[in-house]
C-alpha cells in the first residue's frame, strides 16, 4: 500500500522553506492590511450614511417645531360681524382693517395693497377669529388681542430660511414686505412659540396650518385594527403549527405559504386589498379599517414566526411535567407553555407593529393618501396615516412643507424608537433563562 | 353601523356560559360525577354561540355594502343608466350615497333623490334584519347548548375540538391570503390581456398608459409595452446591489473576523437602525439630499444630470440593503465549522488568507442566497423609487438617466380614478402579477440554496 | 540545556527540538496547564498520554500557538523551538505555523480538490514559484502520506469525497506539504476505523525520519506502538516523561502506574 519513499528532507531544503516563508510575509501582511482597510471603509460608509440621514432630517426638521406668530389688536366691528349672522361674517375684512392700523401709510381701500398687508397673517386667522367670536359673542364691539400664525413666507423669513441678501427678484418676500414685517417685529408683536399645531391640526394646504392630527389618528386606528386581527390569528396559527399539527404534507404546505408571504413585496398586498376588500367586498376607500386589515395580513407572518420561536424555546421538561400531572395537551399549551412564551411573543408582536407603522405602499393603493382636512372620527372615515402623510407633504411644492416633512419623519422615527425600545426592554426584563 | 349585534352576541354568550355553569354545578352537587369541569360546560355554550354567529356578523358586514349597492342599482328607473360606461355608473352610485349621507351638491335629478331615500331604507332594513337574525340565532344556540349539559357530556372534548378548529382556521388564513393574492391578480390580469395582447405587454417597448377618460381629451393612445419598465427596475436594482453587496460583504467580514468586541457592539446597532428606517424616509432622503447632490456633482463634471436618476434611487436603495446583506453574510460566515478555520490557521495562513481562501468559498451558498433575497427586495421596493425615480419609461441602461420602475407604475396607475374596467387600472395588476411571480421564483430558489447549504454542515 | 530532566536516557543521540519551561495555561480563571517543563527531541515520536481533560491537547496547541485563537486563553512560561522563544513578541505565528504543522482529531479537508488541499500551504507561503514546482510538492506530500496511489487519478476531485481514513491522510499530506520541522497530531486516529488507524500508525513511523512528531493519544497501546518518548499528563501537570519502554514497564511515579494499570482515567 505505501510506497516507501526514501527521500529525506535535507537541512538545505528546510532552510529554503523558512526563507521563502519569511520573504512572503511582507506581501501577505500587506494584503491583510488592505483587506482590513476595505472592511473599515465599508463600515465608515454605512455609519456616515446614517449620520447624514439623521443630520439632514434634524437640520431641516427642527425649524418646524416652532411656528412664527404675530399678535395684533383686532376691533370686532359689529357692522362687519352682526350678531344675527353668526357664524357668517366679514372676519377677513375685520382682520384686514386691523392689520391696516399698523401701516398707516398704506391705503387700505386699494384691494391689492390691503391684500398684500393682510397676507402677513395666515389664511386660518379668519377662522380662528370666527371661532373665538362664536364661542363668546360678547366680543362683538370690543377690541381684542389675537395671536395667529403668520403665513408661510413670513415664517420662513423670520426663521432665517429666506436669506435677506438674495436679490429681490429671486426672493419670495419683497423688500417692502420685509420692511413691514420688521416693523411689527420691532413693536414686539412677533413671537415664535412651540408649534403645537403640528400635532393638533389636521392637514391643510397652508404649511403653517398643517398638522398631523388626522394622520396620527388614522395610523392609530389602522394599527389597532392590525393588532386586533393579527395578534389572535397569528398566535392561533403558530400554536397549531408548532404544537398540534401532524407532520404531513398539508402542514408543510402551510409553512411554505407563510414563509413565502413574509417575502412578498408590500405593494402586492396593496393590490390584494384594492381588488378584494374594496372591489369585491365594497368596503370604504381610504378607511383606516381597510388599511389595518391589509397591515394585518402583512404582519401575520412576522407574528407567527416569532411566536413559533418563543414556543420552541420553552423546555420540554415543563410540558412533560404538566402532562404527567394529567393535563390534556391543550391545557398544557394554554396554561403552561403559552404564559412562559408570552414575553417573546409580545416582543415579536411589537416589532411587527413597528414595521407596520412604517408601511406606506399598500396604504397608498387603498387610497389613504387623499387630501383630507379633518381628522377621522371613526375607523370607517377617510383618513391618512403617518407614512402616507409624509409622502403627501414630500410632494408639496411649498417650501414650508420641506421642514414639516422632516419634522413628521422625526415624529414617526420617535414612535418607532419608542416601540423598539419597549420591545427590547420587555425582552431583557421578562426573559427567563432556563 | 351600530354596535347592537355585537352587544347582543356578547350578552348571549355570557348568559349561555352562566346558565351552563350553573346547570353543571347543580348536577355535581346532586352527587353525580361530571366528566368535565363545569367551566368547560360553560365554555361550550360560549364558544358555540360566539364562533358561528360572529362569523356570520363579520361576513354580513363585509358583504352588506356590495349587496345593497347591487339592489340599489337594479332598482333605478329603467333607461337611466343606458349608454353609460361603468366608471360613470360608479360615479352615480357614489353621488346617491353621498346624498343619502346628507351631502348634496348642486341640484340632482329627482330619481337620484328617490334612490337616496330608498338607500337609507335598505340600510335600515338590513341593520334591523341583522339584529333580528343575531338575536334569534344566539337564543337558539344557548338553548341547545343548555340542553346538552349532563353528567356524561364530554364538554372538555367538545370545547377542545372547537378550539382546535379555530386554530386550524387561523393557520388556513395564510393560505387564503395567498389564494386571495393569486386569484385577485390572475382575475384582473386575464381581463387586462383581453384588452391588450400579452405579446405587446411582454415584448413591447413603448409604455404610455395615459388613456383618455373623456372623448375630447387629447392624449396619446395607450401603449402598454412593459419592457422599458422592466428594464428600469433592473437598472435601479443593479445600482442598489452594486453598492450593497460589496459594502455589506466587507462589513460582515470585518465585523466577524477582525473587529474588536467594542467595535462590533458599536456598529451592530447602527446596522439595525439602518434596517429599521421606513422606506418612505429613505425616499425623502433621496429627493432631499442625494439626488440634488448627484445633480450638483454631475454638473460640476459638465454632465447634464436629471433630478430623478436611477443612480439616486438605486443608491439610496443600496444603502437600505446594506444591513440585509451584511446580516446574511455574517450568518453564512459564522456557520462555517471551526475545524476549517483551525485547519487553515494551523497551516500558517494569515487571517486574511483564511477568510478569503477558506471561509468565504465555504460560505458562498449562504451568501448567494442572501444576495438573491436582496434582489427580490430590491425589485419589490416601492417608496424609494416612487419618490426618487421618474415616471417616464425609457429604454436605457444608463444609471444617469431618469427611468421608471414596475412598482412606480403600479402606484401611479392606481392613485386617483380606479375604475376596474379601465386598461390603466388593469395594467397595474398585470405588472403586479409579474412582480409577484418574479419575487416568488427568486425567493424559492434562494431558500433552496440556503437550506441545501445548511445540510452540508449539519 | 541538556540536563535537569528526570528519567532521561537517550535512546538515540537526538537534538532537543522543543524546550518548554514552567508553562502555564489559563482559560479565563481556570488554571488548565500547570508548570509543564519538557524537552521534545528531533526525529522522534513523542506521545502525550493521560486521562481525558488532563490538558494534553491544550499543551499541544501551545506549541503552534493555536491557543492564540481563543480569546480567553493566556499562556505563561517559556516555549522554545530551536532555541528561539516562540511567544516572543517579534515572532509571527504565521511563520511559526509554517514550521510547526498540525493534524486534527476529526479530518478537516477543505471543500476544495485534493490537489488544492495539499497545495494550499505552499501556495500561500510562496514556496512554489511555478506550477511544476507545485506539482512536485503535491506529489511528494501525497507520497509521504501514503495517499499518492489512491489519489493520483483523482487529484481534481473534492477532498471531502474520500473515505475517513483517506481524508485524514490527506490532512497529513496537507500538513507536511510546507516542510514543517515539527508535526503535531491531536488524536489523529480517534475518528478512524482499525484498518485506517493501522495505516496512519505506519505512516507516523515513516514520518519520524524527517520530522519531529508529537502525538496526543488516549490509547496507551498506540503510544506504546508508535512512540519513542512518552509524557504522562494528569490534571494539568506533567507527571512523568521518559522513554516509552520505561514508562510502560517501570514507571517511576505512582500516578503513572495507576494510569498504566487502568486504575485511573
Amino acid at each position: 500500500m505505501t510506497d516507501i519513499t526514501p527521500d529525506k528532507v535535507t537541512a538545505g531544503e528546510r532552510k529554503s522553506t523558512a526563507e521563502a516563508v519569511r520573504q512572503s510575509l511582507a506581501r501577505r501582511n500587506r494584503n491583510q492590511v488592505i483587506l482590513q482597510g476595505f472592511g473599515i471603509t465599508a463600515i465608515v460608509f454605512a455609519m456616515s450614511m446614517l449620520l447624514i440621514l439623521v443630520g439632514t432630517l434634524v437640520s431641516t426638521g427642527w425649524q418646524a417645531f416652532t411656528q412664527t406668530h404675530v399678535e395684533i389688536e383686532v376691533f370686532v366691528d359689529p357692522e362687519e360681524i352682526p350678531l344675527e349672522n353668526l357664524p357668517r361674517g366679514g372676519f377677513r375684512d375685520v382682520l384686514s382693517t386691523s392689520m391696516g392700523q399698523y401701516f398707516p401709510e398704506v391705503d387700505m381701500t386699494d384691494r391689492a395693497a390691503a391684500r398684500e398687508v393682510s397676507s402677513i397673517l395666515s389664511n386660518g386667522a379668519q377662522f380662528k377669529l370666527r371661532d373665538m367670536v362664536v364661542a363668546d359673542p360678547e366680543l362683538i364691539g370690543q377690541t381684542i388681542s389675537l395671536k395667529v400664525p403668520t403665513s408661510d413666507p413670513y415664517d420662513q423669513l423670520h426663521k432665517g430660511l429666506i436669506k435677506r441678501d438674495t436679490p429681490e427678484v429671486n426672493r419670495r418676500v419683497k423688500d417692502a414686505e420685509i420692511e413691514r414685517f420688521d416693523r411689527l417685529d420691532e413693536l414686539g408683536l412677533v413671537s415664535k412659540p412651540l408649534n403645537t399645531g403640528l400635532i393638533t391640526n389636521a392637514d391643510s394646504r397652508f404649511p403653517e396650518l398643517a398638522g398631523l392630527k388626522g394622520a396620527l389618528i388614522g395610523s392609530f386606528w389602522a394599527l389597532l385594527t392590525c393588532f386586533v386581527i393579527a395578534f389572535p390569528l397569528g398566535i392561533g396559527a403558530a400554536i397549531y403549527l408548532e404544537e398540534f399539527a401532524p407532520k404531513n404534507r398539508i402542514s408543510d404546505f402551510i409553512e411554505v405559504n407563510i414563509n413565502n408571504l413574509a417575502a412578498v413585496p408590500s405593494v402586492v398586498f396593496g393590490l390584494l386589498a384594492l381588488a378584494v376588500f374594496i372591489g369585491w367586498f365594497g368596503m370604504p376607500r381610504s378607511a383606516p379599517l381597510v388599511g389595518g386589515m391589509t397591515l394585518a395580513l402583512m404582519t401575520l407572518p412576522t407574528i407567527i414566526i416569532a411566536t413559533r420561536a418563543a414556543l420552541k424555546a420553552v423546555p420540554p421538561s415543563i410540558r412533560e411535567a404538566a402532562l404527567g400531572v394529567g393535563a390534556s395537551p391543550q391545557q398544557v399549551v394554554f396554561q403552561h407553555v403559552l404564559p412562559l412564551a408570552m414575553p417573546g411573543i409580545l416582543t415579536g408582536t411589537i416589532i411587527g407593529l413597528a414595521q407596520a407603522l412604517g408601511e406606506t405602499a399598500p396604504l397608498l393603493l387603498i387610497g389613504m393618501n387623499a387630501f383630507i382636512t379633518s381628522a377621522p372620527s371613526s375607523p370607517f372615515d377617510s383618513a391618512t396615516a403617518l407614512p402616507t402623510q409624509i409622502f403627501i407633504w414630500a410632494d408639496s411644492p411649498e417650501r414650508g412643507f420641506v421642514s414639516r416633512t422632516s419634522a413628521a419623519i422625526l415624529v414617526l422615527l420617535g414612535f418607532l424608537i419608542t416601540m423598539n425600545a419597549i420591545a427590547i426592554y420587555l425582552r431583557q426584563r421578562l426573559h427567563k433563562t432556563w | 353601523m351600530t354596535l347592537a349585534p355585537f352587544v347582543i352576541l356578547l350578552l348571549a354568550a355570557i348568559v349561555g356560559y352562566a346558565i351552563n355553569v350553573k346547570s353543571a354545578r347543580t348536577i355535581r352537587n346532586g352527587g353525580a360525577r361530571l366528566h368535565s369541569l363545569s367551566s368547560f360546560h360553560g365554555l361550550y355554550s360560549l364558544l358555540l354561540v360566539i364562533v358561528p354567529v360572529l362569523t356570520l356578523v363579520l361576513v354580513w358586514i363585509a358583504v352588506e355594502g356590495a349587496v345593497i349597492n347591487r339592489i340599489l342599482m337594479a332598482s333605478l328607473p329603467v333607461g337611466v343608466l343606458e349608454g353609460l360606461g361603468s366608471g360613470q355608473v360608479q360615479l352615480i352610485g357614489a353621488e346617491i350615497r353621498s346624498i343619502a349621507g346628507g351631502r348634496v351638491f348642486g341640484t340632482p335629478e329627482d330619481w337620484k333623490l328617490e334612490a337616496a331615500e330608498r338607500l337609507i331604507n335598505y340600510r335600515e332594513t338590513a341593520a334591523w334584519l341583522l339584529v333580528g337574525v343575531v338575536a334569534v340565532l344566539s337564543l337558539a344556540i344557548v338553548v341547545f347548548a343548555r340542553s346538552r349539559v349532563s353528567a356524561a357530556f364530554r364538554a372538555r372534548q367538545r370545547v377542545e375540538h372547537i378550539v382546535l378548529g379555530l386554530m386550524i382556521a387561523c393557520a388556513v388564513v395564510a393560505i387564503f391570503t395567498t389564494v386571495g393574492i393569486v386569484s385577485a391578480l390572475t382575475f384582473e390580469t386575464v381581463r387586462f390581456f383581453q384588452m391588450v395582447p400579452i405579446t405587446e405587454f411582454l415584448f413591447g417597448t413603448s409604455w404610455e398608459p395615459q388613456i383618455p377618460i373623456r372623448e375630447d381629451q387629447i392624449a396619446a393612445e395607450g401603449a402598454f409595452g412593459a419592457v422599458p419598465v422592466f428594464l428600469g427596475t433592473i437598472v435601479i436594482a443593479s445600482v442598489a446591489l452594486f453598492i450593497a453587496v460589496p459594502v455589506g460583504l466587507m462589513t460582515a467580514i470585518y465585523l466577524n473576523e477582525f473587529a474588536s468586541k467594542k467595535l462590533r457592539s458599536a456598529v451592530k446597532p447602527v446596522l439595525e437602525i439602518l434596517a429599521g428606517v421606513p422606506t418612505v424616509v429613505y425616499g425623502f432622503f433621496a429627493i432631499l439630499t442625494v439626488a440634488p447632490a448627484i445633480r450638483q456633482f454631475g454638473q460640476s463634471l459638465g454632465l447634464d444630470v436629471a433630478s430623478n436618476t436611477a443612480l439616486a434611487a438605486g443608491g439610496v436603495m443600496g444603502i437600505m440593503l446594506i444591513p440585509f446583506i451584511s446580516s446574511f453574510a455574517e450568518d453564512a460566515l459564522s456557520a462555517v465549522p471551526r475545524s476549517l478555520r483551525d485547519g487553515a490557521l494551523a497551516l500558517g495562513a494569515t487571517r486574511a488568507e483564511m477568510v478569503l481562501n477558506v471561509l468565504f468559498p465555504a460560505a458562498i451558498p449562504g451568501i448567494v442566497g442572501g444576495v438573491l433575497l436582496a434582489v427580490s427586495r430590491a425589485i419589490g421596493e416601492t417608496m424609494i423609487v416612487v419618490m426618487a425615480a421618474g415616471l417616464i419609461a425609457k429604454m436605457t441602461i444608463n444609471p444617469l438617466d431618469s427611468v421608471t420602475a414596475v412598482t412606480v407604475q403600479i402606484v401611479t396607475l392606481l392613485i386617483g380614478d380606479t375604475a376596474f374596467d379601465n386598461p390603466k387600472t388593469l395594467a397595474a395588476f398585470a405588472l403586479g402579477m409579474v412582480l409577484f411571480l418574479a419575487t416568488l421564483v427568486i425567493n424559492v430558489f434562494a431558500l433552496r440554496i440556503v437550506r441545501k447549504y445548511r445540510e452540508i454542515y449539519d | 540545556m541538556k540536563d535537569n530532566l528526570e528519567g532521561r536516557k537517550l535512546v538515540n543521540q537526538m537534538d532537543v527540538k522543543i524546550e518548554t519551561r514552567d508553562v502555564q495555561v489559563f482559560y479565563g480563571d481556570t488554571h488548565a496547564i500547570k508548570d509543564v517543563s519538557v524537552d521534545i527531541l528531533d526525529k522522534t515520536v513523542t506521545a502525550f498520554i493521560g486521562p481525558s481533560g488532563c490538558g494534553k491537547s491544550t499543551f499541544l496547541r501551545c506549541i503552534n500557538r493555536m491557543n492564540d485563537t481563543i480569546p480567553i486563553a493566556r499562556v505563561e512560561g517559556t516555549l522554545m523551538l530551536d532555541g528561539e522563544d516562540i511567544y516572543h513578541s517579534g515572532i509571527d505565528p504565521v511563520q511559526l505555523r509554517a514550521k510547526v504543522g498540525m493534524v486534527f482529531q476529526k479530518p478537516n479537508p477543505f471543500p476544495k480538490s485534493i490537489y488544492d488541499n495539499v497545495a494550499y500551504g505552499p501556495r500561500i507561503h510562496g514556496l512554489a514559484p511555478t506550477k511544476a514546482d507545485l506539482d512536485v510538492i503535491v506529489e511528494k506530500s501525497l507520497r509521504r502520506a501514503a495517499l499518492w496511489d489512491e489519489a493520483k487519478d483523482r487529484l481534481q476531485e473534492p477532498g471531502t469525497g474520500l473515505s475517513g481514513g483517506q481524508q485524514q491522510r490527506l490532512c497529513i499530506a496537507r500538513a507536511v506539504a510546507t516542510e514543517p520541522e515539527v508535526l503535531l497530531m491531536d488524536e489523529p486516529c480517534s475518528a478512524l476505523d482499525p484498518i485506517a488507524t493501522a495505516q496512519v500508525e505506519e505512516l507516523i513511523d515513516e514520518l519520524r525520519e524527517n520530522f519531529s512528531v508529537v502525538i496526543v493519544t488516549h490509547s496507551m497501546q498506540q503510544a506504546a506502538r508508535v512512540s519513542q518518548k512518552t509524557a504522562f499528563f494528569h490534571l494539568g501537570n506533567l507527571v512523568e516523561y521518559g522513554d516509552t519502554d520505561t514508562i510502560f514497564t517501570n514507571p517511576v511515579d505512582p500516578r503513572t502506574e495507576s494510569y498504566i494499570t487502568g486504575r485511573i482515567g
